[in-house]
Formats: structure tokens, C-alpha cells, sequence
């Protein structure tokens, strides 16, 4: 049951129109300048709306109403910037003006004052993440423009040549500028309930499409041992070792077998088993190293050995054109891939703390790194020839009705 | 196992058991000459009471807090060796990779019931003036360093554990061939893995080294020097490597001695290399690991064997109180060597003068006891104590030369 009281609600179709696509930074110019006006006023109200709901428990409905309007115009002019949607925002950021809205509390709730009081240190870590899904991140794996304004860039491109969004990179927007709304509305005091990570708890606009490489998850109760959690970096260096021995031969021979996929549209069933392993042990280690799931994981990859593992289907023609030019193809997702593995470093690294002094991981960062694991194992099953099947950005579940073709 | 199996296990034992002595009376052959005798020296003559006084001071506290962590790591171990199998539910990685995780945990658990008593000898460095390293800074760097001892514990439990596989409870015997021919790997690139290296550029010290290399009749040695200085004011210096990779190594702090001591301490080290000390102590290593890995295939029987990763935790215990116990031996061996280096030194540099006067500052810049207690000794010393040295100093002055 998803119960967050921010709701990012979406009504935005894919389709783009082109010239308003190529000018839109120019196009947003006023925004930004009545944006940088608001936040100025937003400073001030902030404050004496913490002090108001320090004292009474609750915001001052001005305050409230102010904040709120403030939080949703955030959400419109990032839609619009990102491409999430096309129609160009109103400046006052008004309920239900535009396709991609929020749903806030009308009224100010009774808030805790123990959380009001603490609220910038509490927020530390959704405003860290928060980073990593707009911007600014610099996290072990990537030194990103967000996921947001990275699919913004890529979308651009695509929306520009094609008319239309597509459609993995708008529920990714999707989600992260839900995570950020949910940020803003806890920093500004708006609610008291703390961003919800998670991303699959809401509703997408569809469903995933049929992928022949799928994340599979077990039963997690989220328990973590605290000694291996304490050692979790230098746990893993042995596999680090034997990962960059192994990525060797893998690489090797995905250069053989894109020659013989070029000449016979298929990858050698030899190749095929070795990759799938190599890709499947690389989905283990990194959900062992990102606190994702607890077990120390094997050194084989071998199919149904960890609980956080990779369906990999039987090998199948492959588009030739795909095969020539993957090295090309592939960048787009390399980008998605690394700001979304930012987002599961980051979330590891507040896993970490998290699970050292509870003994749990908090499932929502749980499920964000069980998200990016999916789309990194897509990846490089696409990188690695293993499907011509483009990574599927959408945090979307598979739905009943996209089974196997 | 068959009727020709059974006979061949007891012969089997007696070469083995043959190559391990034989193996010994070859290591134990020292060009220090057998009926020296070294005069019996008295501290207060080479060093003012307050130089002892202070030495004592330090070395004492430091001695409590080594009993203490050795005291904490045997009880870490013990209490790891009967609940760590517990940590088999942590694991999917089958029989092998359980078994490198257990190691690691083992480890892990060794390093956090340890971790106080070396922030105290850390904290004694800082207030002697020994050490300049911060508290966060150190416990990092050894928290990282860690990350090694892992990877090396690692390579050692799948050695093993995959003889284990094959041979069951008998895989100590191509085990620790093994296991030495990792070590002989290690110390052919271990001079590749320190850190903070460059050349020694001192032209004087360099013109030193060549003529004692041509002295000790060895080829030329390149001589390095290593950046500490802004951890330590410890002098040390090392010889390193394998053959092509053979080198000395000058810790920084011991650049601003005199020529004469930095003169004899290229000496020592070149002797070292002389006597290939290095490959003698990787002979020591298997003469050693020989036993050592039969009685813990032993105590590891009921548990199953190392084939199991259930019986690691209980392995390291065994290791580690066999390592224990063994030390002073092995201290012995190291010490025989190092007092080999000092005697060739004296024979290359002929200045017992400065050898006198180096083992004098090394002492009082360490603030190390120059006649400690014989247990002390006995368990950490791997060099003979400071008087041990200038004694042998004053034996070849006399009438060694």
C-alpha cells in the first residue's frame, strides 16, 4: 500500500513537439529567474514556518499553502526541463495545471516536534540521495549530473530526432522526480513523513515490456549481519580480484563472439553460457557489495545461487545492425547505468550505517539497488551481447500480460 | 585406501620427515664464526641511566600492552573457533568461498579485539615523539591494510581447501610446497607493493653502496629510499626481492645519521642479500609450516577437515597458538641471520666504531631496551638485542678481523 502523502500523479503522453524540445533551456528562462525570486522568499518562510511548527505543532496554513505551491511549481518547471512533459508551466505552480503534478496535503498536519526540531540533520540522507537522482552527485561510481538531468540530456536527443520520449527514460524521470518532491516537501516541512526511496511501491503510468534478461529477488527480511556489513569493502576485494581476472576472458570473448554474431546473427552457445555467467556473477557481487542482499556470494555465477540473481534467456538471432554498431548503441544506456548505479552506491553507503547499528537494510534503498541492479544486469547483457534487447530504464514490474513473446 | 597406499604412507612420512632435517642442518649453516665469543657487556657503559631509564619506561608499557593483545586475540580466536560457524548462514558462496569468508571474518573479528591496543601503543608513540601519525589516519590505514591480509588469507584457505578437496585430511602435503611457492611469488614483487619509493639520490652513500657491493663480491643492488618521515621517526631498512627484483630499501628517517652508520646499515642489509637471507627465510618458512600444517590437519580432523568451512575458524586458532608457541624458535632462526648480516657488515665496512655508535642511536631513537628481559626477547625479538650487537661488534674489533 503506498501511503506517502506526497503523490506524484503523471497525465503526460510521450509524445514531444520538436522545436519547443531543441529550445527548451531558452524556452525556461522565465521560470528560472521566478524560480530564483520564489526560492529567495521560500528561504524566509521556511524559517519562521520551523520556529511556528516548533511551537504549535503544525504549520501555519499560509506557510503551508505557500510551501506547497512552492514545492509543486519545482516538480512542473523540473518536468518541463527534463521533457518528462512538453506543455510549457504556469508560474504559480497551481493543483492540477499540468500533466506531472503532486498531490500534497491540503492542510497542515500535527507534525513531530522531536523530528521538526531536527529536521536538516534527519534529512541528511534523502537530501544526499536526493543529489544523486537531480544532481550534483559524485558518488564512487560516477561522477553524474543526476539521473534527472542525464536522461534529460539523452531524452533530448531522442525526442529531437524521433518526436517522442522514450518511454524507460520518462518513468525513470518519473521516479526520481517523485523521490525529489517527497525530499523538498520533508525539508519545507510540508510533512513530517520522511522520501520514500522505493521504486516500485508507486503506480507507473505501464508496465515493462518483455526482457530477456530479468532480476529475480527471494523472501528478504532485510536482516544484515553486522560483522559482514562492517567488512563489507574489504569482503569483497577477493571477488574484486577474481572479478577483474574473469572480465578478461569475458571481454575477449565478446570481441569473438561479436564477430561470429556480425557473420551469423548469432552468439556461439559457448559464448553465450560463458557471458551469461560472467554477467549473472557481476549482478551477485554487486548486490553483495551495495548491502542489497546478505549472503557472501559465489565465485561461479552459477543460475539460482544467490538471492538476488539473473534470468538470462536461451541465446537468439540477434539484429545484425544492433551487433555492429553496440559499441555506439550502448552509450546512452552507459549513462543511465552510472547514474543509477550512483543512486545504489550512495544508497549502500547510507545502507551501511543504517544496517551496522540496526541489523536491517532499509528496504526502500534495498529496493532502489534491486532497480539499478536490474537495469546494470541489462546493460551489460546488451553490452556483452547476450540479447540486442535495449536495457528497459522504467522501474516498472513486469507486468502479467508482458510474458514471453 | 589400498594395501599399497598403507605401505607407502609410513615411507612417505620418513622422506618427508628426512627432507625436514636435512632441510635444517642446510639452513642453519652461518658464516659467523662458530667458537666466537662475545665479551659480556654492560648497558650503563654505552648508555647514560637516563637513556635507560627512558628505553625501559617505554618498552614496558609497551610489553603490557602486547601481553594484553596477544591475551585478546587468543580469546577472539577461542570464541571464533566455537561460534564462528555460525557465519556459514552468511554465505552462498558453496563449500570453498565459505571458507575464504570465514577466514576473512576470522580475521575481521582478530582486528577489532585488537584495534585498542594498538590506538594505546599509538598513543605511547605519539607521547615518546616515536610516532607523528594520527588516531583516524592510523586506524584507516590499518583498516584498509586489512584489506590485504585478506586477499593473502584468501589465497592460502583456497590452497588449501582445494588439496583438501582432492586429498581430504593429507593436503598439507602438496599444501605446503604451495604455500611457500606463494611466498616466493610475494617476495619477488614485494618490493613493486611498498609504498612511497624512490631512489636514493645522496651521491656519497650511493659511491658507499657500490664499493661495499664489490666488497661483498654481489652485482650492483639498487638502493632505494622509502618516505616515513611523516608517520615515524623510527629508523629502519630492509633488504627486498627475488633475483632481478633484489634491492635495498632506506627508510628516510635514517638519512640524517652520520655516513658511517647509514654506511654500515647498507653493509648489513647487503649482507643479507649476500647470504640470500631471503630465500633461506622462505626455507624457514616451510620448515616451519611443515608441522604447523600437519597438527592443524589434526586438530581439524573431528570437524571434518579443512575440507569443510566449518573447521576454518577452529584452523586459525590452531595457527595461530602453533605460530605462537613456535616464535621463539623462529625468532632464534631470524635473529641467527640478522646476527650473519651484522658480522658481514663489520667484515665489509671494518669500522666497529661506527657499528658501536649505530646500534647505540638505533636504540635511543627507538627508545628500544638494549637488554631486554629473556621472554621479551624470546617472543618479538627477531633481531639479537641491541647489546647482542654491540658486543659482536667489539668480538670482531678484538679478534674477529
Amino acid at each position: 500500500m503506498y501511503e506517502h502523502p506526497v503523490q506524484l500523479t503523471n497525465e503526460a503522453g510521450l509524445e514531444r513537439s520538436r522545436l519547443t524540445v531543441f529550445f527548451r533551456l531558452l524556452l525556461a528562462i522565465p521560470h528560472f529567474v521566478w524560480f530564483s525570486f520564489w526560492t529567495i522568499g521560500v528561504f524566509f518562510v521556511a524559517i519562521f514556518n520551523w520556529f511556528a511548527t516548533l511551537f504549535r505543532g503544525r504549520s501555519p496554513v499560509f506557510c503551508h499553502n505557500f510551501l506547497t505551491a512552492y514545492v509543486r511549481y519545482t516538480t512542473h518547471i523540473s518536468a518541463y526541463v527534463s521533457l518528462t512533459a512538453n506543455p510549457f508551466p504556469d508560474f504559480v505552480g497551481r493543483p492540477g495545471s499540468y500533466p506531472v503534478d503532486l498531490q500534497l496535503p491540503d492542510a497542515p498536519d500535527m507534525q513531530n516536534r522531536w523530528k521538526t526540531g531536527f529536521r536538516l540533520i534527519l534529512g541528511l540522507p534523502a537530501f544526499i540521495l536526493d543529489a544523486a537522482f537531480v544532481g550534483g552527485s559524485r558518488s564512487g561510481y560516477s561522477n553524474s549530473g543526476g539521473v534527472l538531468w542525464t536522461n534529460a540530456f539523452l531524452a533530448w536527443w531522442a525526442c529531437l530526432f524521433t518526436g517522442r520520449m522514450p518511454e524507460g527514460l520518462r518513468d525513470l524521470n518519473l521516479y526520481a522526480l517523485r523521490y525529489s518532491a517527497q525530499t523538498h516537501a520533508y525539508a519545507l516541512l510540508v510533512t513530517d513523513r520522511y522520501p520514500n526511496a522505493d521504486p516500485f511501491v508507486a503506480p507507473t503510468p505501464g508496465s515493462a515490456p518483455y526482457h530477456p534478461v530479468r532480476l529475480t529477488t527471494a523472501d528478504d527480511d532485510m536482516t544484515r549481519s553486522r560483522l559482514t556489513v562492517f567488512f563489507r569493502l574489504l569482503l569483497v576485494i577477493p571477488h574484486f580480484v577474481w572479478l577483474i581476472l574473469w572480465s578478461i576472458p569475458a571481454y575477449l570473448c565478446a570481441i569473438v563472439g561479436w564477430f561470429a554474431a556480425l557473420f551469423t546473427g548469432h552468439l556461439p552457445d559457448w559464448a553465450h553460457r560463458f557471458l551469461s555467467r560472467f554477467v549473472r556473477y557481476y549482478t551477485h557481487l554487486n548486490a553483495f557489495f551495495l548491502i542489497a542482499a546478505n549472503p557472501f556470494p559465489g565465485f561461479t555465477g552459477a543460475p539460482g545461487t544467490y538471492p538476488i540473481d539473473l534470468e538470462i534467456d536461451a541465446r537468439a538471432l540477434q539484429n545484425r545492425w544492433k551487433t555492429g554498431f553496440r559499441i555506439i548503441l550502448m552509450i546512452p544506456a552507459l549513462a543511465v547505468a552510472s547514474t543509477v548505479g550512483g543512486v545504489a552506491f550512495l544508497g549502500a553507503f547510507l545502507g551501511w550505517f543504517a544496517a551496522l547499528f540496526t541489523g536491517r537494510m532499509p528496504r526502500n534503498l534495498r529496493q532502489s539497488q534491486v532497480f539499478s541492479l536490474r537495469y546494470s544486469g541489462q546493460f551489460y547483457a546488451y553490452l556483452l551481447l547476450l540479447t540486442d534487447r535495449y536495457p528497459f530504464a522504467s522501474p516498472a514490474p513486469p507486468s502479467a500480460a508482458s510474458s514471453a513473446p | 585406501m589400498t594395501a599399497a597406499a598403507r605401505r607407502a604412507t609410513p615411507l612417505l612420512g620418513l622422506a618427508l620427515l628426512a627432507a625436514w632435517i636435512w632441510g635444517i642442518t642446510q639452513l642453519l649453516h652461518t658464516s659467523v664464526p662458530s667458537g666466537l665469543h662475545l665479551p659480556h657487556l654492560r648497558a650503563s657503559d654505552y648508555f647514560t641511566p637516563a637513556q635507560l631509564h627512558r628505553a625501559r619506561n617505554y618498552e614496558r608499557f609497551v610489553r603490557i600492552d602486547y601481553v594484553l593483545s596477544l591475551v585478546a586475540l587468543l580469546l577472539a580466536l577461542i570464541g571464533y573457533a566455537l561460534r564462528g560457524n555460525r557465519f556459514t548462514r552468511e554465505s552462498a558462496a558453496g563449500r570453498v568461498g565459505t571458507g575464504l569468508l570465514l577466514g576473512m571474518l576470522g580475521l575481521g573479528i582478530v582486528w577489532l579485539a585488537q584495534l585498542p591496543f594498538g590506538v594505546a601503543e599509538l598513543w605511547w608513540e605519539r607521547r615518546h615523539g616515536i610516532s607523528h601519525q594520527g588516531y583516524v589516519s592510523w586506524i584507516l590505514d590499518s583498516f584498509f591494510g586489512l584489506g590485504g591480509t585478506f586477499l593473502a588469507i584468501c589465497f592460502v584457505i583456497a590452497i588449501v581447501m582445494g588439496f583438501a578437496g582432492l586429498l581430504g585430511n593429507r593436503w598439507w602435503i602438496p599444501g605446503v610446497p604451495a604455500l611457500v611457492g606463494v611466498g616466493v611469488l610475494l617476495a619477488f614483487i614485494s618490493p613493486f607493493l611498498i609504498p612511497s619509493v624512490h631512489p636514493l639520490h645522496n651521491a656519497r652513500l650511493l659511491a658507499d653502496a657500490r664499493g661495499l657491493e664489490q666488497v661483498e663480491k654481489l652485482p650492483s643492488v639498487p638502493v632505494k629510499v622509502q618516505e616515513v618521515h611523516t608517520f615515524t621517526t623510527a629508523p629502519n631498512a630492509e633488504s627486498v626481492g627475488l633475483g632481478p627484483t633484489r634491492r635495498v630499501i632506506l627508510w628516510d628517517t635514517l638519512l640524517g645519521f652520520p655516513r658511517r652508520e647509514v654506511r654500515v646499515v647498507i653493509a648489513h642489509e647487503l649482507g643479507h642479500l649476500k647470504h640470500e637471507h631471503i630465500w633461506k627465510g622462505l626455507g624457514w618458512q616451510a620448515v616451519f609450516l611443515l608441522p604447523i600444517a600437519f597438527l592443524i590437519a589434526l586438530a581439524t580432523r573431528r570437524r571434518g577437515g579443512l575440507y569443510v568451512p566449518e573447521a576454518v575458524p577452529l584452523a586459525l586458532l590452531v595457527f595461530v597458538v602453533l605460530q605462537l608457541a613456535s616464535s621463539p624458535l623462529q625468532n632464534a632462526v631470524s635473529s641467527r641471520m640478522e646476527a650473519e648480516a651484522d658480522w658481514t657488515a663489520l667484515g665489509a665496512t671494518r669500522d666497529p666504531a661506527a657499528a658501536t655508535a649505530l646500534f647505540k642511536r638505533l636504540s635511543t631513537t627507538s627508545l628500544a631496551d638494549p637488554s631486554p628481559p629473556g621472554w621479551w626477547q624470546g617472543l618479538t625479538g627477531d633481531h639479537p638485542s641491541i647489546m647482542r650487537r654491540i658486543e659482536m661488534s667489539r668480538a670482531w674489533e678484538v679478534g674477529g678481523r
